[in-house]
């Protein structure tokens, strides 16, 4: 971020969101997406979330790894809800209740 | 107004109201999550107006406030975004009889709900006004909903005791978002295999440790994909 400041990186941010939209959109009709390109592009989202979850749950950037934490377990609950019902306030609800109760034992 | 534009609005808004009320959690979700990283409320009311784009937001908040470098936070952004290509390859028939101001701002408008909801009854619409009309009042319709639920998020989040972990909410949205990928066996070892390459590789400088994970997380995938088709060639 050195100097661009937080705008700047939104601004970024946002190039990089509307042209991965409007790849094809704006390409026009002669370009297609090689099918062997589209099934690895499938996977990226789930590789990516995977990623960026795993710390935040089990320990991130010069922490220990801890698989007893109560992140851990309040994500455990929110995949349970998620699998089990549709409501879409549920998992936050569920979550955030796990997280706050196993803190509040815990601390 | 164009009347087959004015009617296919209607239709897209008709088509798209049901998944957009399940969005406002999601919504709030992101503006809480955008306060508790430490983003002021202009800053965290300006991402969501620039980026509009959850994932990419949720994602890229640790690398933002943890100081990554510039050109991880837009790597792992662009990673997050790489499905809109799909969609976008996948919607551009329905586009390309539209005049480039139509497209540029379609490019902004076309969110997760508005491909999965919109995506097939625009390919089969004849009529391009109609078609245009439905696309946009849909973008639209999702947009204004995404924008006020969302600021309620980053307004609301100023009421929440501090010591609440409001950041968590970003986390579970994140969550909610992988649930359903990973009924595929494939999808659920590439989370999987990202997720645990994430610890490992956690202590690498920069945080590059994060697109290490996704390389690895793509690579098991791919594995993943390859064997199922050998599979299905010999049986």
């Amino acid at each position: 971020m050195e100097g661009l400041g937080l705008y700047g990186v939104f601004a970024v941010m946002f190039f990089a969101t509307w042209l991965t939209r409007g790849a094809f959109l704006l390409a026009g009709e002669r370009v297609r997406l090689p099918a062997g390109l589209q099934r690895f592009l499938r996977f990226a989202p789930a590789a990516a979330l995977g990623a960026l979850i795993a710390p935040e749950l089990v320990g991130g950037t010069g922490q220990p790894l801890d698989f007893l934490s109560p992140r851990l377990a309040a994500a455990v609950a929110v995949v349970l809800v998620a699998l089990r019902w549709r409501n879409p306030w549920l998992p936050f609800l569920v979550g955030m209740g796990v997280l706050l109760a196993l803190q509040r034992l815990g601390g | 107004m164009n009347p087959a534009v004015r009617e296919g609005m209607r239709e897209g808004v008709r088509r798209i109201f049901t998944v957009s009320l399940g969005l406002i959690p999601w919504a709030i979700a992101t503006g809480l999550a955008m306060r508790a990283s430490g983003l002021s409320v202009g800053e965290s009311l300006a991402m969501n107006l620039f980026v509009y784009a959850a994932t990419a937001q949720l994602g890229t908040l640790p690398l933002l406030m943890g100081g990554a470098p510039l050109w991880l936070i837009l790597l792992t952004a662009t990673v997050l975004n790489l499905r809109f290509v799909i969609y976008s390859a996948a919607v551009s028939p329905a586009f390309h009889d539209q005049p480039w101001a139509r497209r540029v701002a379609a490019s902004y408008g076309l969110v997760d709900a508005v491909f999965i909801v919109l995506g097939p009854p625009l390919l089969e619409e004849r009529d391009p006004q109609r078609r245009w009309g439905m696309f946009a009042g849909a973008a639209l319709w999702c947009w204004v909903s995404w924008q006020a639920a969302t600021a309620l998020g980053i307004f609301g989040a100023g009421w929440v005791p501090a010591d609440w972990s409001l950041g968590f909410m970003g986390t579970i949205a994140l969550l909610v978002l992988l649930v359903p990928l990973c009924r595929d066996r494939a999808m659920l070892a590439t989370a999987f295999a990202a997720g645990i390459a994430a610890l490992v590789l956690r202590n690498l400088p920069l945080r590059t440790g994060v697109i290490a994970a996704v390389a690895v997380g793509l690579a098991v995938g791919v594995l993943f994909d390859r064997m199922a088709a050998l599979r299905r060639r010999r049986g």
